[in-house]
């Protein structure tokens, strides 16, 4: 019955869609300090989808351990791009930092199909399932939903109660009036694109519990998508609205493929990844700070 | 009929009134200086009148016409000029490019060649006295000829109505005089209202305008012609005394 | 003061650098394919940068506008074809079709996108290629999924030759002909009231629309400009070329990287700009190819950084700079 599959999709959306906010938050948290929109998101992603794969198949570590190594590879790696390309480009025109951001995400690209080849690839990691009267979900999506919350709410502490997170935030309110008040805005400039890639390379390994076959070099296309997707609705420059955001956002995919894989003569998966399309131009129609975030 | 009536015009941003109930009435060919301390609203009032913020309450009208909800790009060719505080010149453009753009799009005579822009450009960047600089890239100019770059940009859009904002600020004594006569005979000569911000700028006051506005968090304090205006006790407090206390007010 | 005549020149390095392509591609043995491939890159340089060189805005699903270029042409050619008597009128209308299916698709993006600011439009302009390829999928429009396979139809309307030369000369001529009309509409543009407009607007937008700029109307003229010059690349250099077209294929991303690369390569905002950089990637590719294969956007990927960071002018920029005051100075633009 319809009713049941949608119930089923929906949950398996919630739990997505918690991930995806995730993934969205170092895309937000660099837009709102840096003013700088990372197009090359998804490869980030997937660069933490490749740590996992290859701590899994080669070193036969469960994706749990993965978690810290994507961190720390992140940080370090967007603290490397920061100091030698964007710390060039916060004064040019949008222009050179939104190509910047682009062929740095392709150089990723290429390098992991250099590397990888372009097959499609995958892992399994048996831990056991829940099953829900609607569904039945692996323990893998779980904790990595889990994951994803336990990841926000730490974030969210560390914004509001740590002297680096609030310096952060006051960049994001007013650079100038942050620079006045003793704040090292390069440093915190270089901390937040750090941390920003740092955060996006951990949701590839969180992602990766969601699609068993699909890891390959280019996957991050999709992802940078629904991530501004996602940011756009929960607000371009706020890191916690980008959860909520993902939920919703997770909850309307699912949803409408479920509906649309009812309806004759269309083919859902394409229409639901139409759709997101459309509701990225709607929002920014709408309101581009966002539904959800102030600023 | 006055060239620009502000009628109780309020802008809000969120709890912040930036323009609090200003009305104002500006004549053909006035000479007008607005003094205030940082956060006194006298941007803001710039903003609203050349269309950047629209006016949450109240109307502006121009030439008899309303303009409250107009867009900035419909009200420059009615005739109403702006330079910035920070200038803002087209950087990888050439100065007589940059003149060029006031002229073509900033009047109302519909569509002006490129050509004939051209030839109003030098003219007028021969009137700032920037004419060895026509085609050096705006970019490379020093911060006092991109002023005049400003100023000759504007003019070339044939306004009625000049909005200066901090036209002085960073100038030598000398250069403020002759600044101050080059703006007597500019509006003697194009016939322009001239409204400038000159905070603490005593002897462009002085020299230049007619009339002296005072604003303070928003609101239009003093309006009056300047020899009455100076001897008011509230701007001497304004140019002798607490400008910390303003700072501070302005802030929260 | 730029007398009348002197307006156009830069038009003749241009033109000359097409026409050359077109001489030894005519005369050459062999090398036809490598000219016709040089002169679609620098055209898809020439087109894009109508849009990215003169406003500063970047289109990241540049390459809808190609692909729907293509639909146009295999639409014509596959529903018109059982019409007596219309022979290359097929073509001509599918060249119409392009063109304005093209343009119509950028009129309803750029409605939407070009209200936007700079970073916000480009996040719009993401999702437009996949959008669009989903949207003809998912609803099972012309073709969905499998697209349209049309050679069949252009041989039964023009013949067996005359569909043979079509495909591997003539189309390929065509897309010279959109090159040169670019660059015609790059001049034009760029010495006349747009260009002005859109300098202004490429630099600072407010302070445009303070001096009377329509920033939005001037935006939209580019954007649409660029996007229907698009869609004639699509129909000569992909439909015509290959005589099907098949969704995954028509809105892939790789041609918007190759249009950047060869813009940011040759110098934004200039007219010879894309033609150098199309010329500079196209034979790095070609070579490539034979030595290294797959690896060209490994090596431009860095190399787009480099001049962003460095060299944001690009090559013909830098050339400019250099040449104030001197005589080739009026072949540069």
């Amino acid at each position: 019955m319809i009713g049941q599959q949608l119930a089923g999709n929906l949950v398996n959306g919630f739990v997505l869609g918690g991930v995806y906010g995730m993934a969205t938050m170092g895309l937000s948290l660099i837009f709102g300090v840096l003013k700088i929109v990372n197009v090359g998101h998804g490869a980030f992603i997937m660069v933490g989808a490749f740590i996992t794969l290859w701590m899994f198949s080669s070193l036969g570590m469960s994706p749990v351990f993965a978690l810290p190594v994507a961190l720390i590879t992140g940080m370090a790696l967007g603290f490397l791009i920061f100091s030698t390309v964007l710390r060039r480009l916060i004064k040019a025109p949008e222009l050179a930092s939104l190509l910047a951001t682009f062929a740095i995400g392709m150089l990723l690209e290429e390098i992991a199909k250099n590397l990888f080849g372009t097959e499609f690839r995958g892992y399994n990691w048996e831990t056991g399932k829940l099953v829900l009267p609607m569904t039945v979900l692996p323990m893998s999506k779980i904790y990595a939903f889990a994951g994803s919350v336990a990841i926000t709410v730490l974030m969210y502490f560390w914004f509001k109660k740590t002297r680096a997170g609030t310096a952060v935030r006051s960049v994001v309110e007013d650079s100038d009036g942050a620079q006045v008040c003793g704040v090292n805005v390069s440093w915190v400039y270089a901390l937040s694109f750090a941390i920003g890639i740092g955060l996006t390379v951990l949701s590839g390994v969180l992602l990766t519990m969601f699609i068993p076959v699909g890891i390959n070099p280019y996957m991050g296309g999709s992802y940078t998508l629904k991530a501004f997707v996602v940011a756009v609705l929960g607000g371009l420059a706020s890191p916690y609205g980008a959860f909520f955001a993902g939920l919703a956002f997770g909850l309307i995919e699912n949803g409408s493929y479920t509906v649309f894989a009812a309806l004759p003569g269309v083919e859902p998966f394409a229409l639901t990844r139409f759709i997101s399309f459309v509701m990225l131009l709607v929002i920014l129609l709408i309101k581009p700070t966002g539904l959800l975030g102030a600023k | 009929m006055a060239l620009l009536q502000l009628e109780n015009v309020t802008k809000r941003f969120g709890g912040l009134v930036a323009v609090n109930d200003v009305s104002l009435e500006v004549e053909d060919g006035e000479s007008i200086a607005i003094v205030g301390s940082n956060g006194s609203g006298k941007t803001a009032l710039f903003n609203v009148i050349s269309g950047v913020y629209l006016a949450d309450e109240g109307r502006v009208v121009f030439k008899g016409k309303d303009i409250t909800t107009l867009p900035p790009h419909t009200r420059a060719p009615l005739g109403i000029g702006r330079t910035f505080q920070i200038p803002r010149p087209f950087s990888s453009a050439s100065v007589r490019e940059n003149v060029a753009v006031g002229a073509m799009f900033g009047t109302l005579s519909g569509a002006i060649s490129v050509d004939e822009s051209l030839e109003v450009a030098d003219r007028y960047i021969h009137l700032v006295g920037l004419t060895p600089h026509t085609d050096k890239e705006a970019g490379s100019l020093t911060p006092v000829e991109k002023k005049l770059m400003e100023i000759a940009r504007s003019l070339a859009m044939r306004p009625k109505l000049l909005l200066m904002d901090e036209a002085l600020a960073g100038m030598h004594p000398r250069d403020i005089d002759e600044m101050v006569a080059f703006l007597k005979r500019i509006k003697a000569e194009e016939g322009i209202a001239i409204i400038a911000m000159v905070e603490h700028i005593m002897r462009a006051v002085v020299g230049f305008a007619e009339r002296v506005m005072v604003m303070h968090q928003g609101q239009k304090l003093v309006d009056a012609p300047t020899a009455e205006a100076l001897r008011d006790p509230r701007v001497v407090e304004i140019y002798l005394g607490r400008p910390a206390e303003d700072e501070t007010h302005a802030r929260g | 003061m730029k007398a009348k005549h002197t307006k156009y020149l830069p038009l003749l390095p241009v033109s000359c650098a097409y026409f050359i392509l077109f001489l030894i591609g005519k005369n050459v043995a062999g090398m036809w394919q490598l000219m016709a491939m040089l002169a679609f890159y620098c055209a898809l340089g020439q087109a894009f940068n109508i849009f990215i060189g003169m406003t500063g805005y970047v289109d990241f699903g540049y390459v809808a506008f190609l692909g729907v270029g293509t639909y146009g042409m295999a639409l014509s050619v596959s529903r018109l074809a059982g019409f007596p008597n219309l022979g290359l009128g097929v073509v001509v209308i599918g060249l119409i079709l392009s063109f304005v299916m093209a343009g119509a698709l950028s009129v309803a993006v750029g409605a939407v996108a070009l209200r936007l600011r700079g970073a916000y439009f480009a996040i719009a302009t993401v999702g437009v290629n996949e959008g669009f390829r989903y949207l003809i999928e998912g609803a099972r429009i012309w073709g969905g999924a499998e697209g349209i396979i049309f050679s069949g139809q252009l041989t039964e309307t023009l013949g067996r030759d005359t569909a043979s030369s079509l495909s591997t000369f003539w189309a390929d001529v065509m897309v010279m002909i959109v090159a040169v009309i670019a660059a015609v509409i790059t001049v034009g543009y760029m010495r006349g009231r747009v260009g002005y407009a859109l300098t202004a607007l490429r630099e600072d937008e407010d302070a445009a629309k303070v001096m009377g700029i329509n920033v939005t109307k001037y935006k939209i003229i580019a954007f649409i400009t660029s996007a229907s010059l698009a869609g004639l690349l699509g129909a000569c250099a992909w439909a015509l070329k290959v005589m099907y077209v098949f969704p995954p294929e028509a809105f892939q991303i790789q041609y918007t990287i190759e249009a950047i690369i060869i813009v940011v390569l040759g110098g934004a905002g200039t007219l010879l700009g894309p033609v150098v950089g199309g010329l500079i990637y196209g034979l790095s590719k070609y070579w490539l190819a034979v030595v290294m294969p797959g690896f060209q956007l490994l090596i431009f990927a860095p190399i787009v950084i480099f001049i962003v960071v460095a060299f944001p002018e690009g090559v013909v920029g830098w050339v400019k700079r250099r040449a104030k005051g001197t005589a080739i100075q009026s072949y540069l633009l």
